[in-house]
């Protein structure tokens, strides 16, 4: 297990409540979700489809306001998207008429600086993810593991401190997705920032995760954290392991209590 | 466009969907063509001389091809060219830059959405010709009133084209816009404007055509400032169809040069659009 140091967390989400629509049309999306992301840690989401988790990241993100409950980033309340915060989704969100090169340093022009001053980090970040020598190319020349390759390095560009990952590889086929997950564990652990990822996958949760927060069907709520103490790096091989099955029967488990 | 590394799937190498006319002539589908254009010749030069139709009203083939020789080398009809070009051009202009600023002014604004989409609607509705008494009456017989039709007619789609772009982007586009923090001059200039754009170029196209077609009615319509549609009235009038086919032949080239002048323009302006791609392979 990572050494659990007592400092602040990262994030502190406490009594989330959001509710969309009114009236008749009201309806509940998480209730009281409290739940909080420890620096440098890797945390899923894992729930089934339509308890929140969306929601959820997007608040934590600043892209949605809370109805009730606070959050906080860094100990500061969130009430608004932070340079800090990275965020994927589960598209690529490439534009077809920017090359790669100029999707990965989107960023750089909207927060107003130099073009120039980032294209060496951007290329050595399309390198590490094996796609340099397609910076020329658009996003449409590119396979779908490959445009989210490219989002990878737009999201990392600004060394954010809190990664938050919307099933970015959910559209991906079985084995991308696999290989993707290693390069983001990889890049994670390079960038050394905060990740939370939400899945649908038990498997994908408790391989990639340091916790594995499980989530209960709408409205969502906690239901409970499950550590995950192996080593990194993780091999594929891990996944075959008595300890590591033993693990996703117990998230199974969990989510199918409810 | 320029492509400085190869792409990965087999994108480029796609067999051409229009083969060249060289391999049609060779594998034969390029004289399915040429058989309908000689028949459609031959009945168009011995149909008038069987005594079924007037032959006034429709000359021969070889009589229609007289004349337009004798047109062309008339040369007296080049200043109502020239006034039906530069009307076209002038209307084409101002009626894209209008309906370009409305559909900015409707795309981005919802209040303002909400309070002109019913006047939209009836301009829509409204066979636009309808207006050209009234403006001949306000602006006279001169090249304005025609200018003025031809805008009322063209602004429309692009109009309407830029409002219905400025909407393309996706939920996730404005999502990841909005995560960068970005203000809404940059999600309108580095997301919204660039998505419309392949939309925006058909409204643009569309509007020439409109244009031209404004001005011809106009012409048509108040002779007194020449123009082609001014021509086509004039020898229909003294009964020379051959002149008037001619003229009519003259607006067919026109019109698709400078839509085929537009699709090389949008080809590369937009190569990055799905309609674009889609041709190109
Ligand atoms: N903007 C919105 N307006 C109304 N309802 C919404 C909105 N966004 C989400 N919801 C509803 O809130 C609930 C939770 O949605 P959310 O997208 O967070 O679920 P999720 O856990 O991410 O599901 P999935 O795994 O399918 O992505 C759903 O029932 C959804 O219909
Ligand atoms: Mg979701």
């Amino acid at each position: 297990m990572t050494t659990m140091t007592q400092t602040a967390p990262l994030v502190r989400v406490e009594g989330v409540t959001k509710r969309f629509g009114s009236g008749d049309k009201e309806m509940v999306a998480l209730s009281g979700l409290n739940l909080e992301v420890r620096e440098g840690e890797f945390l899923s989401l894992l729930g089934p489809s339509g308890c929140g988790k969306s929601t959820a990241l997007n608040i934590m993100g600043g892209l949605l306001t809370a109805s009730e409950g606070t959050v906080t980033f860094s100990g500061e309340p969130l009430t608004e998207p932070s340079r800090n915060i990275g965020m994927m989704f589960q598209q690529a969100v490439m534009f077809p008429w920017r090359t790669t090169l100029e999707n990965v340093l989107l960023p750089v022009e909207i927060f107003g600086e130099k073009k120039k001053d980032f294209i060496p980090k951007a290329e050595e970040l399309l390198e590490m993810v094996g796609i340099r020598d397609f910076r020329d190319s658009y996003p449409w020349q590119l396979s779908g593991g490959m445009q989210q390759r490219a989002a990878l390095c737009r999201v990392l560009l600004h060394d954010p401190k809190l990664l938050l990952l919307d099933e970015p590889f959910g559209a991906l086929d079985e084995f991308t997705r696999e290989s993707m997950n290693q390069e983001l564990l990889r890049l994670q652990d390079y960038a050394t920032s905060t990740a939370v990822l939400v899945t649908h996958n038990i498997t994908e949760a408790v391989f990639m995760s340091d916790r594995v927060a499980v989530m209960s069907a709408r409205p969502g709520r906690l239901v409970d954290i499950i550590e995950v103490p192996f080593d990194r790096p993780r091999r594929p091989e891990l996944q075959t392991s008595t300890e590591f099955i033993k693990l996703v029967a117990k998230a199974r488990q969990m989510l199918e209590l409810q | 466009m320029t492509t400085t590394a190869p792409p990965p799937a087999p994108v480029r190498s796609a067999p051409a969907l229009r083969p060249s006319w060289w391999e049609r002539f060779r594998n034969g589908s390029a004289w399915i063509v040429i058989a309908t254009v000689a028949l459609f010749i031959a009945i168009w030069e011995f149909f008038p001389q069987t005594g079924l139709v007037n032959r006034v009203l429709f000359p021969t083939f070889s009589e229609t091809v007289a004349a337009f020789f004798q047109l062309l080398g008339g040369g007296y009809w080049w200043e109502d060219l020239a006034k039906t070009m530069s009307a076209v051009a002038i209307a084409w202009v101002i009626g894209c830059a209008f309906g370009f600023v409305m559909g900015v002014v409707l795309g981005t604004s919802p209040f303002m959405r909400q309070a002109i989409t019913p006047y939209a609607i009836a301009v829509q509705a409204l066979p636009k010709v309808v207006l050209a008494p009234l403006l001949i009456g306000w602006l006279g017989f001169g090249a304005e009133s025609k200018i003025a039709l031809a805008v009322i007619i063209c602004f429309f789609p692009v109009w309407i084209d830029t409002m219905v772009g400025l909407a393309l982007p996706s939920a996730n586009e404005f999502k990841l816009m909005k995560s960068l923090r970005a203000n809404r001059w940059q999600v309108f200039t580095k997301l919204q404007l660039p998505s419309a754009l392949p939309m925006i170029m058909v409204g643009v196209k569309h509007a020439l055509l409109l244009a031209f077609t404004g001005v011809i009615v106009a012409e048509i319509l108040s002779a007194s400032d020449g123009g082609l549609g001014k021509l086509t009235k004039e020898f229909a009038s003294q009964l020379n169809m051959g002149l008037v086919y001619s003229v009519v032949t003259i607006v067919v080239i026109l019109s698709i040069t400078l839509v085929s002048i537009a699709d090389v323009i949008e080809r590369r302006v937009v190569f990055w659009s799905e309609e674009s791609r889609s041709r190109k392979k």
